[in-house]
């Protein structure tokens, strides 16, 4: 057992705990806690830089994960926007046409994001996908954080709009991602 | 009120962008504004979940530049199919696949100890990363996977025009439409085919590798092994596989899986293992099961697990 991590995660239970009631944990609240140990101490073999917020990520994931669940359960019917394939309840490897209907669904959102312009469409690569940092962005580019803020924000606020309008008409299929644990 | 409605969704997003790095101190700010408001979960759940969707996003160039003209023909279900014989063509026109490009457009994507990762790729190629695996990917060269260290299953959308190419170390992969799953490891190399279609090391050895076939390489020499094509790459379901597999490498796979080291000891790393270990979440719980499927003593040591042997006996 990890005894650092450990001893971090008893000391902050009561934070812990209150904010996975606040990422609406409600009844669940210490089952929840409890699954947050588990992975997080599944997930942790070296030194963790910044154990408290290692457990907090990890908390909020496990919420998030709980979230997508709820909401595929609550569409049976979509079973197929579990197009990747990668859920347990998908064991069988990705088939040609799933695969391309992700791929219709990478290219909507790549359309979507196009159209907000390349500047926004690099910065907000660079920070979701290859993991640069608003800072390291901001002195690449020569232009101030808030500046790096706002075209992220309009990137987001493009793939939310993306989201809803795929819920909406049933067609886009909102779960193009799926975690593991 | 709309102007709220929309003050709240960019403080939602505000708190998307800052907990991608955000410290303890932080976190706790994000519960305060949690709980101040109820309609806030809502607006964090709805951006927090479109920024995980485009995790699957393929990383790099607009999509103008990166998707090729052969993928923009008509989709059906004939497409299947046509993977099929499309083996045998790409056999052909495979050369000239020039890999040389300048290094700024390369970059790496990493998963730690644990933690799994799916890179979807322009062409709806997709890698998925097992933990502690690092793989560089080309923002010019699509068609183009190096896999540092790790474990990856590769599922690739055939392309004639341009095969997909996989470096392990020393070895070359080149895919014909495929689904297979490389372990680079320790200076050793691993390649097992699910579907479709490898060549290993096309410009020396051209070892062609079907479904169920398992390539191991090590210090220039390399064996197959026939197995289970459904087996490969089972460790995304939380299954490992094993034909004569060694016990030092079921620990080694034991440690990327889960997270943490696990040893074995030297007489218990040459015993050879055949069947399937299911993965656990609860480790007391798995590593009975392993001690049992592998007639080894399993036991904490540190942070981790270590192997020996039983009893003391042979």
């Amino acid at each position: 057992m990890n005894t650092g991590l450990e001893g971090v995660f008893f000391q902050n239970r009561a934070a812990l705990l209150r904010f996975v009631r606040a990422r609406g944990a409600a009844d669940a609240a210490e089952d929840m806690l409890q699954d947050l140990w588990l992975r997080a101490a599944a997930g942790a073999s070296g030194p963790i830089a910044d154990p408290l917020a290692y457990l907090y990520r990890t908390a909020n994931n496990l919420m998030l994960d709980r979230r997508r669940s709820e909401l595929r359960r609550g569409r049976r019917e979509r079973e197929w926007a579990d197009v990747e394939g990668l859920g347990s309840e998908a064991s069988d490897a990705p088939s040609g046409e799933r695969m391309l209907i992700a791929r219709d669904e990478l290219r909507t959102a790549q359309d979507a994001l196009s159209g907000l312009g390349e500047r926004t469409e690099t910065i907000f690569r660079k920070f979701r996908l290859e993991g640069v940092t608003q800072q390291q962005i901001a002195d690449e580019l020569g232009i101030s954080l808030s500046a790096v803020e706002k075209h992220l924000q309009k990137a987001y606020r493009a793939l939310m709009v993306l989201r809803s309008q795929s819920d909406a008409d049933s067609a886009g299929g909102g779960v193009i991602s799926q975690r593991w644990y | 009120m709309p102007d709220t409605t929309s003050r709240i969704q960019e403080e939602a997003i505000g708190w998307v962008i800052r907990l991608r790095n955000a410290s303890g101190r932080e976190w706790e700010e994000f519960t305060l504004w949690l709980e101040a408001d109820p309609r806030h979960l809502q607006a964090y759940e709805d951006a927090a979940l479109a920024d995980q969707d485009f995790e699957r996003l393929p990383a790099g160039a607009p999509a103008s530049v990166m998707v090729p003209e052969s993928e923009r023909e008509p989709r059906s279900a004939g497409r299947r199919a046509f993977l099929g014989w499309a083996v045998a063509a790409a056999l052909v026109a495979t050369i000239g696949y020039v890999s040389v490009r300048p290094g700024e457009s390369r970059y790496a994507v990493e998963t730690g100890a644990g933690e799994r990762r799916s890179v979807a790729l322009a062409d709806g190629s997709r890698i998925d990363l097992n933990g502690s695996t690092r793989i560089v990917l080309d923002r010019d060269e699509v068609r183009f996977a190096r896999l540092e260290t790790g474990e990856a299953l590769f599922t690739i959308v055939h392309d004639d025009s341009a095969p997909f190419e996989v470096e392990a170390g020393d070895a070359l992969i080149k895919d014909m439409g495929t689904i297979f799953n490389v372990v680079h490891a320790e200076g050793a190399v691993e390649i097992g085919v699910a579907e479709g279609e490898v060549l290993f090391n096309p410009e020396e050895e051209a070892v062609r590798l079907t479904p169920g076939m398992t390539l191991y390489k090590r210090e220039g020499q390399f064996w197959v092994l026939r197995g289970e094509p459904a087996s490969v790459g089972g460790w995304r379901e939380g299954r490992l596989s094993y034909s004569s597999a060694s016990a030092g490498r079921v620990a080694a796979d034991l440690s990327r899986n889960l997270g943490v080291a696990v040893g074995a000891s030297p007489e218990v790393a040459r015993k050879r293992f055949s069947g399937v270990i299911v993965l656990d979440r609860d480790p007391e719980r798995l590593f009975r099961r392993v001690s049992a499927l592998l007639d080894v003593e399993a036991r904490r040591a540190g942070d981790g697990w270590m192997l020996t042997e039983t009893g003391g006996t042979p």
